[in-house]
Parts: structure tokens; sequence; C-alpha cells
């Protein structure tokens, strides 16, 4: 009875750090099967995923990672964007000397700051290369297409959220590159001059301007962007994971079927059909999965199992583009710094006023025809880039790159990348003062 | 055998049962409050008062502008010419993306995108979609001369000082 007593406390003491690892972990490291899914559906941060995924989705060179390294930018963002909020003030007077105070005086300052900004730009361009990578695998086919319309919606968001950041340091680069791009904006039939005065408080770049990017740029865009890689994330599961081509489910003759045995009661009769209510309860049949979820993606028993478990397989990859990643921003922001000019003076415009460079393709259409090149133009590609899946229905050649069936559209597309991209090298390397042309040599 | 529920009489949608009207008022009723809201929100990021510079201010007296100077004051983003006992006020905000135009020796030349104007802020060349617009000028009683940005006149109307 005493042994009793005083041993339990002791006892429970020892299993102390057990007891709280099992807690919040409910699975050993996986060892079998079985416990590989359940790791993967009892952790929070790994239940997103799916138990099982194919292996062409966890080729390399299918995907680049492009999807993975623009969350994981993303993510870099958050966490340097938050830290820098500890020292920022969004105000004229003081904007541009705490730009300052990051590079003499706060640790870590300018390192962060390059941070920031070396992942925003090498966002914007992991965002629209993984657009090119999901057009050129055909991978907006049905039951694809929604998710490629959040994937153009998730396009602007970036775009929208490195604009207004780049107002923040309020230098001249920022200042000018913003006037700019908001009289862009004026130019939108009907709204466009209500527009531009919502978006700065006032006529012109000012006090309420930097208040207003401030704003859009820490909480409402972040938000409004997580939102949808939220959603973006979860249609990725919902669509049947990523695309892969028709032959990577095709059934070899001797594949087993295997079938899930569901012992019937009730309410599966209730689910499946009704016709089987008049059967007698109990009865052992077999189903196969879909007869229990709704769509047409749920195949279970009907292909070949070519999946591996999300652990490790799965995670691994994701490791490693995560490190690639960091240790990519890590390294340019060690060897380059951000630019900062000269405060803003707005007696002096710069000459020639350029905009951040994934706008300059813009900005060179804009020199052009103010209103076509700055809103007619850019405003028909996004809508056309919307209606990509519903205007291409041909399917065949999903899953595959440069697919031989896809001919046109990709040709159609390549020729769209390919004169943004000339628009943007003229408008960065070939336009001097007074936006006349010259050689760069 | 039971009667058939009132349910079935509801689903069949033909007769306006009072369920239905309900939902219909209620579902009205959500999306007019959601309409209403986001109205709500579009008048309250619109300010009312602007904080920066006033669009009606003072420039000085007429004699601090000898006859033929074009004096650019940027921070006003505008020209004050005078010509004889002519004065007259002309927008150095380039119609084309706002960028502030300088002086030349032709007129005004903006640096962004390279629009050019003549001496009245006519477009002479460049991707600039219309002419500088011309501002009311007038004399206060104190004897300083006012601009007024938000009173565009036709060009080439003068003040007489």
């Amino acid at each position: 009875m005493s042994n009793h007593t005083t041993s339990s406390p002791w006892k429970s003491l020892v299993a102390l750090p057990e007891n709280i690892w099992q807690s919040i972990f409910r699975n050993p490291l996986p060892s079998s099967d079985l416990g590989r899914a359940s790791t993967s559906f009892s952790n929070f941060f790994l239940h997103l995923h799916p138990v099982k995924v194919h292996r062409h989705s966890l080729r390399a060179t299918f995907t680049l990672g492009l999807g993975l390294i623009s969350f994981f930018l993303f993510f870099i963002l958050v966490v340097t964007g938050i830290l820098l909020m500890f020292y920022y003030v969004p105000s004229t007077t003081q904007a541009y000397d705490r730009m300052l105070d990051l590079r003499g005086t706060v640790a870590f300052g300018i390192f962060l700051r390059n941070m920031h900004r070396w992942a925003a730009h090498g966002m914007v361009a992991a965002v629209f290369l993984h657009m090119c990578r999901v057009f050129l695998t055909g991978s907006y086919k049905p039951p694809r297409e929604f998710n490629w319309v959040l994937g153009v919606l998730l396009l602007l968001v970036t775009l929208f959220l490195s604009f207004t950041g780049y107002l923040l340091p309020w230098d001249q680069l920022a200042f000018w590159a913003i006037t700019v791009g908001t009289s862009i904006a004026s130019y939108a039939p009907l709204v466009g001059k209500q527009v531009k005065f919502i978006l700065l408080g006032d006529s012109t770049v000012g006090q309420e301007a930097l208040l207003r990017f401030y704003v859009l740029h820490v909480a409402v865009l972040p938000v409004v962007m997580s939102l949808l890689v939220a959603i973006h994330f979860w249609r990725i599961r919902k669509d049947g994971g990523l695309s892969r081509p028709e032959e990577e489910d095709a059934l070899p003759a001797d594949t087993p079927q295997t079938q899930v045995e569901v012992v019937q009661g009730p309410a599966v009769v209730m689910a499946t059909s009704p016709a089987a209510a008049a059967e007698p309860v109990l009865q052992k049949r077999h189903y196969g999965i879909q007869g229990l979820v709704r769509g047409p993606f749920t195949k279970v028993g009907n292909v070949p199992d070519r999946s591996v478990f999300a652990w490790p397989n799965l995670f691994m990859a994701e490791l490693v583009v995560f490190l690639i990643t960091v240790a990519g921003v890590l390294l340019v922001s060690l060897l380059f710094n951000a630019p900062l000019e000269e405060p803003v003076n707005i007696m002096h415009p710069p000459n020639p006023a350029k905009a951040p460079w994934y706008f300059l393709g813009l900005q060179e259409q804009v020199s052009y025809s103010a209103f076509w090149g700055g809103v007619g133009i850019p405003g028909l590609e996004v809508l056309l880039l919307l209606l990509v899946p519903y205007l291409d229905r041909k399917v065949a050649g999903v899953g595959r790159w440069f697919a031989r069936e896809r001919l046109l559209a990709n040709f159609l597309f390549l020729t769209f990348v390919i004169v943004n991209v000339i628009l943007i090298i003229i408008g960065t390397f070939f336009r001097g003062p007074n936006w006349e042309f010259v050689s760069p040599w | 055998m039971k009667t058939p529920v009132k349910a079935t009489i509801d689903e069949s949608g033909d007769a306006m049962t009072r369920r239905r009207l309900l939902s219909w008022l209620s579902g009205f009723g959500l999306f007019g409050s959601l309409i209403i809201t986001v109205f709500s929100n579009l008048i309250f990021i619109k300010p009312r008062a602007t904080y920066g510079q006033p669009n009606r201010f003072s420039i000085g007296r007429p004699d601090d502008f000898p006859s033929g100077a074009r004096v650019s004051l940027d921070e006003r983003r505008v020209c004050i010419i005078r010509d004889g006992d002519k004065v007259a006020a002309i927008s150095t905000t380039c119609t084309h993306l706002g960028c502030i135009v300088s002086v030349s020796e032709t007129g005004f030349s903006c640096p962004c995108h390279g629009s050019r104007y003549d001496q009245d802020g006519n477009v002479t060349g460049g991707p600039a979609p219309r002419a500088l617009p011309w501002f009311q000028v007038s004399l206060a009683p104190n004897g300083e001369i006012e601009v007024d940005k938000d009173t565009e006149i036709e060009a080439g109307s003068y003040l007489r000082v």
C-alpha cells in the first residue's frame, strides 16, 4: 500500500517527457505503412498533404518545384516583413530615416531588408514561371480549371503586394515608380480617376498614399494572399493531385482489382443506393470507394498503384526545395544590397523615372499609348489568362511538357510570354533620358 | 397510410408558400446588407478632406515675376508665366503619367516618357494625350496673385496686372 503511494508520483515524473511528447505527437516515427499513413493525417501541418502521392507528381523535371518555391518565398516574406515592421514607420518624415537606420544601427537590419527585397522580386518571377509551367504542361484542363483562375488571381495579388511595398522606403525610386504606376491606373475607363484617388487618398503621392500602401501591404493583401493560397492548395487535393498523363494511370492487364470491403450497415445503404435497402442488413458486399464519394476523380481500385507514401517521399522533397529556396535568398542577400536612392525630392524627378522591373514592359507599352498600353492591353491579357481553361476545352496532352497535341496553345502562350519579356528588356536596358532609345553598350 | 407531408408541396415550387416567401425575403435582406456594407466601406476609404497641399494658394506679388519670366513652382506643380502685364499659370503635371514636366527652351518636356509641349502647353510630341491645363489666376485684395488649381480655364487667357 505504502509502496504504491510513494512510487506513483515518481513513476509519472519519470514518464513525464514521454507523456508530453506522446500527447503532442500521437505516432512514433513511422516504420510501417500504417504508421506512415497515420503520421501524415494526424499531424496538423502534414495533414494538408495526401497520405499517398503519385510518383509523377514528385518528378522534379515535371514541376520544377516552382509552386513550392513561390510559397516558401511568401513564407520568408511574411517572416522578414513582420520583423521589419518592428522598426518601420509609415510617415513621410520618418520612413527614409528608418531605412538608413536599418543600414546603420539595427542588428541584421540591412540583411533583413535585403532578404525581403530579393524574396519579393524572386516571388514575382517564381509565380510567373509557375504559371508558365502549368500552362506548358496543360495542367489547367478539367477538373483543374478553377485552380488556374485562382492562380492568375494569386499572380495579380503578388504584383500588387510587390507594388505597394515599393513605395515604403520613400526614396526617389519609390516615389516616382508609384507616381507613374498610379497614373497608369487612372486611365481605366469610368472608374480610373476614382480608383487613383482612393488608392492615394489624395490627388498626388504623399503621406496619405504612404499610409494606405502600408496598410494594404502589411494587412489587407497578405490576408487575401493567404486565403487564396489556402484555397489553391485545397483545390489541388480536391482536383485529384497534380496533373499527370493518362498513360500514368493506364491499367496493365495483370493489375489486381483492389477493392474496399464495406460491412453494410443501414447508413451505408442509404449513402450508396436506395435499391440496396431492400437487401438484408449486415450482408457483406464489396464497394469501391467511388461508390461512397462523389466526383470522377477518386479512382480507387481502377488504377495501378503508382503512388508512394507522402512520408517520407513528399516531405523530403518539400524540405529540399525549402532549403534550396532559403539558401538562394540568403546567398543573394549576402552578395547584393537592396537599392536605396536619395530621399524623395518632388522637384527632381529622375530621368528616366522607371517603374519596378516587372512593370517595365507595361511602362514600355505605356510610352506608345497610355490607355492601350497601360489599361487596354494588360486588361485584355488578364481576361484571356483567366478564361484560358474555358476557351481551350480540348482534353489532350495533359501532364506533359510541350505536348504535341497542344502545339497551337503553347505557341500562342509562348508568344505572349516572349513579347512581354522583350518589352521588359527594352524598358530596362534600352531606355534612357526622356525614354529615348539608348544602347546599353 | 400516412397523408403526404407538407414538404412535398414546398418542393414542387409552384405555389408561393410562406416558407418560400420568407426564404426569399431573408435572402434579399442578407444580400442587400452585403451590398450596403461594401458601399459603406468604399465611402469610408474615400477621403472627404485631404491633408496634402491646398489647391488654392498665393504665389506672391506680381512684381516678383519680371516680364518674360517662366517660373516653375515644382512643389505647387504650376508654372507661372508673365508676358508684359499678363500673368497665367500652367500645370506642370504631365497629362500622360503625372510626372513633373520641366521648362525647356521650346516649352515643356517630361522626363518620364518624353512628352513634349510648346510654350502654351500644347502637345508637340510624345505620348501625352492632351495639353497642359491652364489654371485660374486672380489678384487677391492684398495684392498677391492667387492660383486656383480646381478651376481650369481656356488656354491663352491671361490676368492683366
